[in-house]
């Protein structure tokens, strides 16, 4: 039910989207396509979005309506909060494909510029819940594949790459084989106590390759790396083998919104395979700030700054953390950072949905909490209880959530936000 | 997993059943407990060779009977699969405990079992069958014996596990077990003894015994092979849809010129050989005459206590009867045979068609070279004892005499349901004469009377024989059971989708009155194209013969459209010739596992569309261009129509459109291996939205093809097909168990439930997605 209310959804998007970005010039378009070649709106299939909508006993669409937007929250939340071993520090290359496949319009305005939106958003994201991390662009067009940026925690420089006119158009065929071996082989110095990840967001249904791509993914493997691909048309077979032997995710996006859904699957790090799992200690440096009155040049960019750090092993100026010294190749992180990546690590629990109906009374005067009938975070008071005389909220079911360990009750507005943005359960913290 | 079924306990080799399975296993148990013939459609990829043994197999273990069981498939690679799923079976059932002697195997050519070190380098099957015979005839082996050093110095060295197996004679048995057709080889390898004479031996003694159609349909083969088995036989046709050609083919003789000079030269080389045994050895030549002159007595005796199945060419009044006086003389026969050949040489100089009776043949016949019908008649069985006598080695040599002999005996034995087609040119354009003198059969029922006749019960099933009701009719049998069930699916795996009309709305059809029109070329092209684009992976064409895939592929390149397919995928194309065409699908799997994808241009009636699976990746689309018609032109057809209307009360269209549309569902059935698996099937004609087309597919196929989707323009065709790829590339999340799977339990429950429900009948509510495809037929 969750997947069939979308189409309404979609139809919200693409209005909005629509007047925000420019139409991507149709340079792609070919004698043979006439009309139908690429897919205009009124050519899609009819969205039936009433079909999903069902009356309840009086009429009313309420809560259905209100049901469906619920079940989506939900969906996301339950997320795996076992504690496992998580490598926090990641090295990432995006690869994009920036093949005429990505002409496209099926996805709005384009699969290009749905991609390369969702790109930006993606690096800003990563480095927020990653701050240990790095991230480097590849792009392949032409057979060829592009290295756009190295490896580094700067999300400027991969958002201003990607926003690049010349980086934004596609043309001629893909190359997987390609694009896999320039991140491999540009990975292939990374510490062993880093994660190697590779996640390709895949347009094309082909790969133009220069040799057989079976021996590139055992190359993969013995180099540990994984690769994940979200996939913007169809499942193909070659990417499913990749993924799989390699232990990554091989999804494919049916909208926008699921678009970003898998994109964002791959933002909180993966467990790490239990093969390496021995401890053993990384030798950190932790960098004073400091200002330079004349200008200096940093080390890393040889750009003059006012303001930089210190390594504290060799005392060299370095512009930005997270980063490894260009001089001594110290690690150099900030204790917040270390801070900010360690809610990966402990996750807070699923948050219980409290079951209305009759015996709901009782279980709120033994709770004696004094607001048991507010949201334990924004105070907001419930709606009325009991749901059978409100037959609206009968395909509502509850807007209580139960934190497990403080017994506090929050409303989903809060549970969605205490998971995606706070990592740590106000009532447990409180206490 | 163990149930037991109205009393049956069986043995299911895994863990849990499709509810259609158990559904089949029922139907079958009924008419094997009424001893009937049955005619099951069972959707493709839902385990069928598996329920069929493990019923079969728990059935012949329970009751003291022990029928044995006769398993006929089309292919080497399906009887493969077949042996391959008995063996787990078989596995399965001694893990539970059951201690059976169980024997089952698989038979198939010299060429796939030989092991002789130098034979079976050999390339053809011929080559390997004459070389075989070359080294087993007796006459050789006796050579062998008699003297050492005299003639067996020019005679072929013998066969060393031939030899082996006929020394060991009785103790050359196998240990109980199934095997594979590579086991056996194995086996035999590692004992000595020759695979190909030790399976066709042990024959006798298997449980299960799996094999190629034409051990029991071709009338020739048939006599060597299956002619001891016991009545009370289960005998099942696997992929049985096209049986009714296989049974006219196996009857049905050419005749070209070539042959009539080879089988000129084998005659001359005859009568110089009958001069020299006459100089050397005459005892010999009287003895097979005075055996000939005892008739064929024992042979008639032996079918009289019904042991051997009978042999449509020998047919019953034959046997009474001794063979005649002026072919009983080796030199008279050969004289016979001369004169016979003669005229046939004169028949193909004529130069325009001729199509006639059997009958009217054999009185003009009987008018140039004054040969009666009745000689003609022994012609076939006169030659085999002639060769035989004559101690002839290479045995190749006589292939082309040995047709004229069989073509001999059938058309003087049959006057009804055949007909004899003279055609001087190959194309009606051509020039140059190629003439060919078709006998053909046009009655199924010949072949197969003998089959229906001798053995109780005979399961006809395949993925798609629908229209059921004609089958009965084609092959003259009275089916106790006629079933066709439907698949039960938690995600609907498979979109049929009927196009009618391009993106311009240009109606499209493969009728020969529009196939070359430019507008319909380019639709075609347009789907092509744009298919190519969206379909991941594998993409299958199917046209409705080889000459239309020519033409159009020659038009599509004219017009860049290849070029254009080129840009997403790669192109390969079957042809007529097997190894091209074995190569191209390698090559295409190659590409569709590597990520290049790939397009297969194939024709509905070839190699391709019959045997060869594009299950997962290596068929995500199949497009059917066309609606595959046989080439109604064909004078064998015409007649073939001709002789079903008279006879069977089967109008022509239908036949065609029933010919046709079973061709159709077999190839879309190709894409469609497995409940995992996901296919979209693209009906690509404006006919296939009319209704007496539609009916006629299976009803599995029907039940996917919903209103929506059977009167599409190529662009809404393709907006459903992204999004059902789409849907399909989705995780499969949902639980299948309890509706498309049902375990130990839920089977139990089921049972229970049926059970009430017969008791209390009409008090139970049935749930709507239980039985869907049961459903009580007679």
């Amino acid at each position: 039910m969750a997947t069939a209310s979308k189409p309404a959804a979609k139809v919200a998007t693409n209005g909005a989207t629509k007047k925000a970005a420019p139409p991507i010039d149709d340079e792609d378009s070919h004698g043979l396509m006439g009309a139908s070649g690429q897919g205009y709106s009124w050519e899609e299939e009819y969205k039936r979005s009433w079909d999903v909508l069902q009356e309840d006993e009086q009429g009313s669409l309420v809560g259905a309506v209100n049901s469906i937007q619920m079940q989506m929250k939900r969906r996301r939340l339950n997320k795996d909060t076992k504690v496992v071993q998580r490598g926090i520090i990641r090295h990432l290359y995006l690869v994009i494909d920036l093949s005429r496949a990505m002409a496209e319009l099926d996805l709005k305005p384009s699969r290009v510029e749905c991609t390369l939106a969702l790109a930006e958003q993606f690096v800003a994201e990563y480095f927020d819940q990653n701050p240990l991390s790095q991230l480097g662009v590849i792009i392949t067009r032409d057979a060829l594949a592009e290295k756009l940026t190295e490896l580094s925690g700067n999300p400027t420089d991969h958002v201003d790459v990607i926003r690049k006119k010349a980086n934004r158009e596609p043309r001629g065929e893909p190359s997987l084989q390609n694009a896999l071996d320039l991140a491999r082989t540009s990975l292939a110095h990374v510490p062993a106590h880093a994660s190697r990840e590779i996640l390709v967001l895949y347009a094309s249904l082909t790969t133009c390759d220069p040799d057989n791509i079976i021996d590139t993914i055992d190359a993969l493997r013995r180099n540990e790396i994984r690769v994940s691909v979200v996939g913007l048309s169809a499942e193909v077979q070659v990417c499913k083998t990749i993924c799989k032997e390699t232990k990554g995710t091989y999804r494919v996006v049916m909208n926008e919104g699921h678009f970003k859904e898998l994109l964002f699957e791959n933002i909180p790090p993966p467990p790490i395979a239990m093969a390496q799992n021995m401890s053993n200690l990384i030798k950190m440096g932790f960098p004073i700030t400091r200002n330079f009155d004349p200008p200096t040049l940093c080390a890393c960019h040889h750009k003059p700054i006012r303001k930089g750090y210190a390594c504290p092993g060799c005392s060299s100026t370095i512009c930005d953390i997270p980063t490894d010294c260009p001089v001594c190749a110290l690690t150099l992180v900030s204790s917040p950072l270390l801070a900010r990546s360690y809610h990966h690590l402990f996750p807070v629990d699923n948050y219980k949905e409290v079951i209305p109906g009759p015996p709901l009374p009782d279980v709120l005067a033994t709770t004696a909490t004094p607001l048991a009938g507010h949201c334990f975070a924004c105070l907001q008071a419930f709606a009325p209880k009991a749901g059978a005389s409100n037959a609206a909220l009968v395909g509502l079911r509850s807007a209580r959530y139960e934190c497990g360990r403080c017994m506090n009750s929050f409303c989903w507005d809060c549970d969605v936000y205490v998971h995606e943005v706070l990592h740590s359960c106000p009532g447990c913290v409180n206490r | 997993m163990k149930f037991d079924l109205d009393g049956l306990p069986i043995l299911f080799p895994y863990d849990y059943i499709y509810p259609e399975q158990y559904a089949y296993m029922r139907d079958m148990k009924r008419a094997l407990d009424q001893q009937g013939h049955c005619l099951l459609e069972m959707p493709s990829g839902t385990g069928k060779t598996v329920s069929l043994l493990s019923l079969i197999v728990a059935y012949q273990q329970y009751y003291p009977e022990k029928r044995k069981l006769i398993y006929c498939s089309r292919t080497v690679p399906e009887i493969e699969k077949a042996l391959a799923e008995l063996q787990r079976l078989m596995e399965y059932r001694k893990s539970q405990g059951m201690k059976e002697k169980f024997l089952g195997l698989g038979l198939t050519s010299r060429r796939n079992l030989c092991v002789h070190p130098e034979v079976s380098k050999a390339k053809w099957g011929q080559e390997v069958d004459a070389q075989c015979r070359n080294k087993t005839a007796p006459w050789v082996r006796e050579m062998h014996k008699s003297d050492k050093e005299g003639e067996a110095a020019n005679a072929p060295a013998l066969c060393n596990f031939f030899e082996a197996l006929e020394n060991a004679e009785e103790e050359a048995s196998m240990p109980p077990g199934v095997y594979t057709l590579e086991d056996i080889k194995e086996w035999g390898r590692e004992n000595g003894y020759c695979p190909y004479f030790l399976s066709r031996r042990m024959i006798a003694f298997a449980n299960v015994v799996i094999y190629s159609y034409h051990y029991l349909l071709d009338p020739k083969v048939a006599e060597l092979v299956s002619k001891e088995l016991s009545k009370d036989c289960i005998v099942v046709f696997d992929e049985a849809h096209n049986i009714d050609n296989v049974c006219t083919e196996s009857l049905s003789i050419d005749i070209t010129r070539p042959m009539l000079d080879a089988s000129a030269r084998s005659v001359t080389a005859l009568s110089t050989r009958i001069d020299e045994l006459k100089a050397t050895n005459s005892e010999k030549l009287l003895s097979e005459y005075s055996r000939l002159v005892e008739g064929l007595r024992a042979t008639q005796e032996s079918r009289a206590n019904e042991e051997f199945m009978n042999n449509p060419i020998l047919s019953d009044d034959m046997l009474q009867e001794a063979v005649p006086g002026n072919i009983r003389r080796a030199e008279h026969f050969v004289a016979f045979l001369r004169r016979f050949i003669e005229y046939l040489k004169t028949r193909l100089r004529v130069m325009h068609v001729v199509a006639e009776s059997s009958t009217s043949f054999l009185q003009h016949v009987k008018e140039i070279t004054f040969i009666d019908k009745k000689p003609l008649r022994f012609c076939s069985e006169r030659l085999g004892s002639l060769i035989r006598t004559l101690e002839l080695t290479d045995l190749a040599e006589y292939r082309a005499l040995q047709t004229i002999a069989a073509f001999a005996t059938v058309v003087a034995t049959y006057q009804k349901g055949f007909i004899l087609i003279l055609e001087p040119y190959e194309n009606d354009m051509d020039t140059i004469p190629n003439p060919v003198l078709h006998l053909s059969c046009l009655d199924a029922t010949i072949a197969i009377k003998p089959v229906f006749d001798r053995f109780k019960t005979v399961i006809i099933t395949s993925g798609t024989l629908s229209p059921m009701e004609l089958y009965p009719t084609l092959l003259g049998f009275t089916p106790v059971v006629v079933q066709s069930y439907q698949m039960t699916l938690t995600r609907s795996c498979f979109l049929p989708l009927t196009i009618t009309r391009g993106s311009d709305q240009v109606a499209i059809s493969s009728k020969f009155e529009v196939r070359n029109d430019l507008a319909v070329v380019r639709n075609y092209g347009n789907i092509l194209i744009e298919y190519a684009k969206i379909v991941p992976d594998g993409l299958v064409c199917f046209f409705p013969s080889y000459l239309y895939m020519e033409s159009i592929v020659t038009a599509w390149n004219d017009l860049g459209m290849l070029q254009e397919v080129l840009k997403y995928k790669l192109i390969f194309i079957e042809t007529p010739d097997a190894a091209e065409t074995s190569m191209a699908l390698e090559n295409y799997r190659m590409a569709c596992d590597n990520g290049r994808g790939a397009v297969l241009l194939s024709v509905a009636r070839g190699k391709v569309s019959e045997g060869v699976d594009f299950d997962h990746n290596y068929g995500r689309a199949v497009i059917l261009f066309g609606i595959p018609y046989q080439y109604t032109e064909s004078r064998i057809l015409k007649a073939r129509l001709e002789y079903l209307r008279d006879n069977s009360k089967i109008r022509e269209n239908d036949f065609l459109t029933f010919d046709a549309m079973r061709h159709g569902a077999q190839c879309v059935g190709r894409v469609l291996r497995g409940k995992t698996d996901y296919g979209l099937m693209v009906f690509a004609d404006k006919r296939f939205a009319r209704a007496d087309k539609r009916s006629k597919l299976p009803k599995w196929i029907n039940a996917g093809m919903t209103e929506a989707c059977v009167n599409l323009s190529t662009d809404m065709a393709l907006a459903m097909s992204k999004k059902f790829l789409r849907s399909m590339a989705q995780p499969f999340e949902h639980n299948q168990l309890g509706v498309s799977l049902w375990d130990e339990e839920e089977l139990r429950r089921r049972q229970e439930k049926e059970a009430r429900k017969g008791e209390v009948s009409g008090h139970v509510d049935f749930g709507t997605t239980a039985m869907e495809g049961v459903e009580v037929a007679g």
